[in-house]
């Protein structure tokens, strides 16, 4: 709170003591980028869990930078289990009725996508005043509230809204990283990723089940 | 013996046991409802803190629970709202024995209401936003049963709940900033906005209500009814703890502006979509947004009466929301009720049509009826303030008495044999109810005051 931001040439691993190349920091908010973009295009399912499994890969390497490795890879541990929770209700033909699948749809999700990369860099300073992150996390985890807004705005398909809702947990947990360490939060969020994957789930498969009396 | 066991683990346990057993419908239900009963009366009967004899063994009951350097903390002030709680889990389950719900609802309406008592029990206060988010997830398979399409209002309720967790974890930790260094004002407003954004969306504030209406047409108007009583009642309940626990927001003036405005905005627009609404199920809905309206202006003047007013408001409510969205799963048979599908039900379900209309005016704040005493106490502390506000938040009441009209307008449409389709046990519940409503609106001295007990845990704000 009202700390100045880290210069990026200070990118000290905290755990090691040891810098961190530079580039390397980045490396995941580029994944985040390719990641949150492959989410809001795709209408592979598969290619989309692939996608957030990726996501949750990146988002565990900004945290590492600031938590120890193994608290950190609960995170990767419970945002692989949700994608795993949502590949198991195979949901084949959830993205196929897409309102945006015709071209000019296509480009007009790339060109939002663009928008809001565009407006989580420029928003980094700002956000910085307040969070005191570095540039790669704290980009990271506008982008990734940005893309998840991006997502839930564009669409009204159960698995999006999910892919939605996740990305900007995601995000918050990345950016919340650097504000607050705490193993029982850590848990909880654990928790809580697993539950919106589970619930995601039971939605999918929620029609096809039997009917019960209410 | 903890507090904590008693009245989180164990409902936890049994939700967990009755999940295994949700194919026994009546079971589950039967369960739930006498869990819930007796531990609304441990709730009212046993002392925390003091240690009781129960002939050689003494027991007691200790308030905090510690866990991970964390606490959930429920003090005898508590008892009163925990008695409130399960209680309503009670005349919730036991109202299911009499109505088709699902298999989900025992079981997750137990998981549901333990989850919400952590979330008002936890400290620090920011794990309630991770508890309340599990409570809503827990909710999803009761709104959206099996067999059933996914509604965009179930969606929107998922988006919005989550929404806030950010929020209100931020706004948890801008609190810790400013308790260290209470003269920043950048920091205050900040954890103002940040908390202020997070209730938003928890309390469903205008203009974010849109999917209240939306999840009342698409679901079984009976688990909406479950819903839209447990959560907002507990949501500003946990307001009430923040504001308690940090005595400077409370005293922060534009707090009770805020409040005031959006209390305003909630009940005129809530009156408004009434008039024109046609559909049973999204008028229930409305009118959570306008009693939601009511609470915020009552905790927007922010004295001690006004704040025994928002205690007393609580009943009435609880009582004409069970009672509306039980009527109207009966009428509607679990399903969506349009005005004009109504015509004739007067005659073929009179216990039902007469219930809904009793909860309607009671919302509405009808003569003789439970709402109108707490609501003219209400609007007479807000006229002190501003009388305009006073106008536009009458507009959320006389909206919901018009649209009362209309659906007796309906009702009363077509001829035919006057027949009760409802059973027993409905009518019962229907008549007690009703009367009830009736009975706290002509003698409202007599059961309204007990509620001020509710505020007992909320000492600094009094």
């Amino acid at each position: 709170m009202g700390v100045a931001a880290v210069d990026p040439s200070e990118y000290i691993d905290r755990v090691r003591g040891e810098p961190v190349t530079e580039y390397l920091v980045y490396l995941p908010v580029l994944f985040l980028v390719a990641t949150s973009v492959l989410l809001l295009m795709s209408q592979n399912w598969r290619l989309c869990v692939l996608a957030l499994a990726v996501q949750y890969l990146a988002a565990f390497w900004l945290v590492a930078l600031i938590w120890p490795v193994g608290l950190a890879a609960v995170k990767l541990v419970a945002g692989w289990m949700a994608g795993s929770l949502i590949g198991a209700a195979q949901p084949e033909r959830e993205l196929l009725d897409d309102h945006f699948k015709s071209k000019a749809g296509r480009m007009l999700r790339v060109i939002a996508a663009l928008v809001i990369l565009l407006v989580s860099y420029t928003l980094v300073p700002a956000v910085q005043e307040w969070i005191p992150g570095t540039t790669a996390i704290v980009w990271g985890g506008i982008l990734l509230i940005g893309m998840g807004v991006l997502q839930l705005g564009m669409t009204t398909l159960t698995l999006r809204v999910f892919f939605g809702l996740l990305t900007i947990v995601t995000g918050f947990e990345v950016l919340y990283a650097v504000v607050e360490y705490s193993v029982l939060v850590t848990g909880f969020l654990a928790f809580i990723n697993l539950g919106l994957a589970l619930v995601c789930a039971y939605l999918l498969a929620a029609p096809e089940m039997q009917e019960d009396a209410g | 013996m903890n507090a904590a066991l008693v009245w989180i683990a164990i409902p936890l346990a049994v939700a967990v046991l009755l999940w295994f057993m949700q194919q026994r419908c009546i079971f589950s239900l039967l369960t739930a409802a006498s869990t819930s009963l007796v531990l609304a009366v441990l709730a009212w009967l046993l002392p925390i803190d003091n240690a009781i004899r129960l002939g050689p063994v003494s027991l007691e009951i200790t308030s905090a629970f510690n866990i991970l350097g964390r606490s959930f903390v429920i003090t005898s002030g508590d008892s009163r709202l925990l008695v409130m709680i399960f209680l309503l889990g009670a005349v919730f389950f036991s109202t299911g024995l009499g109505l088709r719900v699902n298999r989900f609802f025992a079981p997750l309406g137990m998981a549901m209401i333990a989850l919400l008592v952590a979330a008002l029990a936890v400290e620090p206060f920011l794990f309630s936003a991770l508890l309340i988010e599990m409570a809503v997830l827990v909710s999803v398979p009761i709104l959206s049963p099996p067999g059933r399409p996914v509604g965009k209002g179930v969606l929107r309720y998922i988006i919005f709940q989550t929404l806030a967790l950010p929020f209100i974890l931020f706004a948890g930790w801008v609190f810790g900033g400013v308790e260290i260094n209470p003269s920043d004002t950048r920091l205050l407003v900040q954890s103002v906005v940040l908390l202020g954004f997070g209730f938003a969306f928890w309390l469903a504030v205008f203009p974010l209500y849109t999917w209240i209406p939306l999840l009342a047409e698409e679901v079984s108007s009976f688990v909406a009814g479950f819903v839209f009583s447990l959560l907002p009642v507990v949501i500003l309940f946990l307001a009430l703890q923040f504001f308690n626990g940090f005595p400077w927001l409370w005293e922060y003036p534009v707090l009770h502006d805020a409040l005031r405005l959006l209390g305003v905005l909630m009940a005129a627009t809530g009156g408004m979509w009434a008039i024109f609404e046609r559909n049973l199920n999204r008028l229930l809905g409305y009118a959570v947004i306008i009693e939601n309206g009511y609470a915020l202006l009552a905790l927007s003047l922010a004295e001690p009466a006004s704040l025994d007013l928002f205690a007393m408001m609580f009943l009435p409510r609880l009582v004409a929301l069970w009672l509306w969205s039980s009527a109207l799963a009966i009428l509607a048979d679990g399903g969506s009720l349009t005005f004009q599908e109504t015509a004739g039900l007067m005659r073929r379900k009179p216990f039902a049509a007469v219930a809904l209309l009793v909860a309607c005016f009671s919302i509405g704040g009808l003569p003789l009826l439970a709402g109108l005493s707490t609501r003219l106490s209400l609007l007479e502390s807000v006229s002190v303030a501003s009388f305009s506000f006073v106008l536009w938040a009458a507009l959320g009441s006389v909206g919901l008495l018009f649209g009362g009209g209309r659906i007796l307008s309906y009702m009363v449409l077509s001829e035919g044999k006057w027949q009760s389709q409802e059973s027993w046990i409905q009518r019962g519940f229907l008549s007690a109810g009703a009367l009830i409503l009736l009975l706290m609106g002509v003698f409202p001295g007599w059961l309204l005051p007990i509620m001020s007990s509710l505020l007992a845990a909320f000492e600094r704000l009094r």
